[in-house]
């Protein structure tokens, strides 16, 4: 009999991870472009005007013959989640089941901290949510620069950012698998220049927003399903006049 | 070293001698490749491009002494901004869409309406406008209302200032860089001191960044 294809929004408990691992599901992470069609195939379903994580999420679902999905719905995720999974649940014919992710064990933040491209640090932190094991550990290195917020739906933004650029907010909490602790997602380094990245239509751009404006060095940007050439100078310009890069675009 | 959309800012070298010459950019010879550019087509018409908000904070760092300013670049497409705090960059911003053609459509009008800004008033009150092109509609309806051509024209300039204003967070002290710079009803238009810089702040940047080099 062939692996079921289970499709997850957001970061589902651990015990449901272990569940669907141990069934030996092939799991595939909704959140994450995985069709190649354009965006405005799941607009019968879902406004233009909307999360472009959760657009990609509908468009994922209805083309990839799932067998189940398991969409996290709570303090962990959002409430556009919320109703995306009744959306869902409406225009799918397959089990849609909510998770509300408490889970308060850390397993720790080492990519977050280490020195990695961090193109290839989100890459890992996002492909950590289909596993049940922590990372191994990895040596720490000094922040050049700091990205907070949620893993963009462009990840060709990471690119302009230094290897040594430490990983915060959202993302941060995803590798220590606790989505939901708040404690966690507002901790900043003020001495780090740090871009806090907010996702268009995102209930975490307030948070975006409010710790930027707090942060003594920072910059904060709003980018929707692309970044245009506006937000690429405005990281590159950041970057470079706070010292956190240098000019020809090596590494601080 | 070039800087520039459809007008280029040419500096053959950095001497007090030898001021930048303006000229179009199709007037530019087809092979022409700068030293050093920025602009939309600094990437296509120079060996080294440098980022336009780069260009505007390196300018603005020798040419300002306050060590906390607002430097202000309102361009014919786009307008831009970087913010200092104890001589340390502290924000930015580049509003490439809805701050679209303003210096563009500003620079139209008067040809389309044949105006001198140096002779317009600034007028009591400005439109509501959010964008060069947007606004214009709204100088045909002042106009079909009874204003005078030259009033609706100066209202929508006004609109214009107060948006890029508010863009760049509302400054007590604006420092303005760009071609507006000689415009004096533009400059007139803002709620704020305004210390107009001239139109080379960003090549004054890029001979900055030769410097560094």
């Amino acid at each position: 009999m062939p692996a079921k294809k289970i499709g997850i929004v957001g970061i589902p408990p651990l015990a449901v991870i272990k569940k669907l691992k141990d069934r030996e599901c092939n799991i595939v992470d909704l959140d994450e472009p995985q069709i190649h069609l354009g965006m405005d195939v799941g607009s019968l379903y879902l406004p233009k005007v909307y999360c472009a994580i959760l657009r990609t999420v509908v468009v994922n679902a209805l083309y990839l013959d799932l067998d189940e999905i398991y969409i996290d719905v709570g303090p962990g995720k959002c409430d556009c989640a919320l109703h995306v999974a009744t959306i869902l649940e409406d225009i799918l014919k397959i089990p849609v089941n909510r998770t509300r992710n408490l889970d308060s064990e850390p397993f720790g933040t080492p990519i977050s901290r280490t020195r990695m491209p961090l193109f290839e640090k989100f890459m890992a932190i996002t492909r950590g949510v289909m596993s049940d094991s922590p990372h191994p550990p990895m040596e720490p290195c000094r922040p050049a620069a700091g990205f907070w917020g949620v893993p963009p739906r462009d990840f060709s933004i990471l690119s302009l950012f230094p290897d040594t650029t430490h990983v915060y907010g959202w993302t941060r909490c995803m590798e220590n698998k606790t989505p939901a602790d708040l404690g966690l997602e507002t901790y900043v380094n003020s001495a780090v220049p740090t871009v806090f990245f907010a996702q268009s239509f995102c209930a975490k751009t307030a948070l975006a927003h409010h710790l930027a404006r707090l942060h003594p060095h920072s910059l904060y940007l709003d980018c929707d399903l692309a970044a245009g050439n506006s937000a690429r100078a405005k990281i590159e310009a950041f970057l470079e006049l706070s010292g956190a890069k240098r000019p020809d675009g090596d590494q601080v | 070293m070039a800087h520039r959309t459809a007008k280029s800012w040419i500096l053959r070298r950095p001497t007090a001698d030898q001021p930048p010459r303006v000229l179009p950019t199709r007037d530019l010879d087809r092979g022409f490749r700068a030293d050093l550019a920025t602009g939309h087509n600094a990437a296509n018409r120079s060996r080294r491009s440098v980022n336009e908000l780069i260009a505007l904070a390196r300018g603005g760092e020798p040419l300002i002494t306050d060590p906390d300013f607002v430097l202000l670049d309102c361009g014919s497409r786009d307008i831009k901004f970087i913010r200092y705090e104890n001589s340390r960059i502290a924000d930015m911003g580049w509003n490439a869409e809805c701050g679209a053609s303003m210096g563009f459509t500003i620079e139209l009008l008067s040809t389309y309406y044949d105006l001198d800004y140096a002779t317009v008033p600034v007028p009591d009150r400005g439109f509501s406008v959010t964008c060069g092109v947007l606004g214009m509609s709204r100088i045909f309806d002042a106009v079909i209302a009874g204003a005078s051509e030259t009033e609706a024209v100066s209202r929508f300039v006004r609109g214009i200032a107060m948006n890029a204003y508010r863009f760049a967070g509302s400054p007590e002290t604006l420092y303005l860089s760009g071609g507006l710079c000689d415009n004096p009803l533009f400059i007139g238009s803002f709620p704020c001191k305004v210390i107009p810089l001239g139109r080379f702040v960003l090549l004054t940047g890029l001979l900055e960044i030769i410097k560094q080099k």
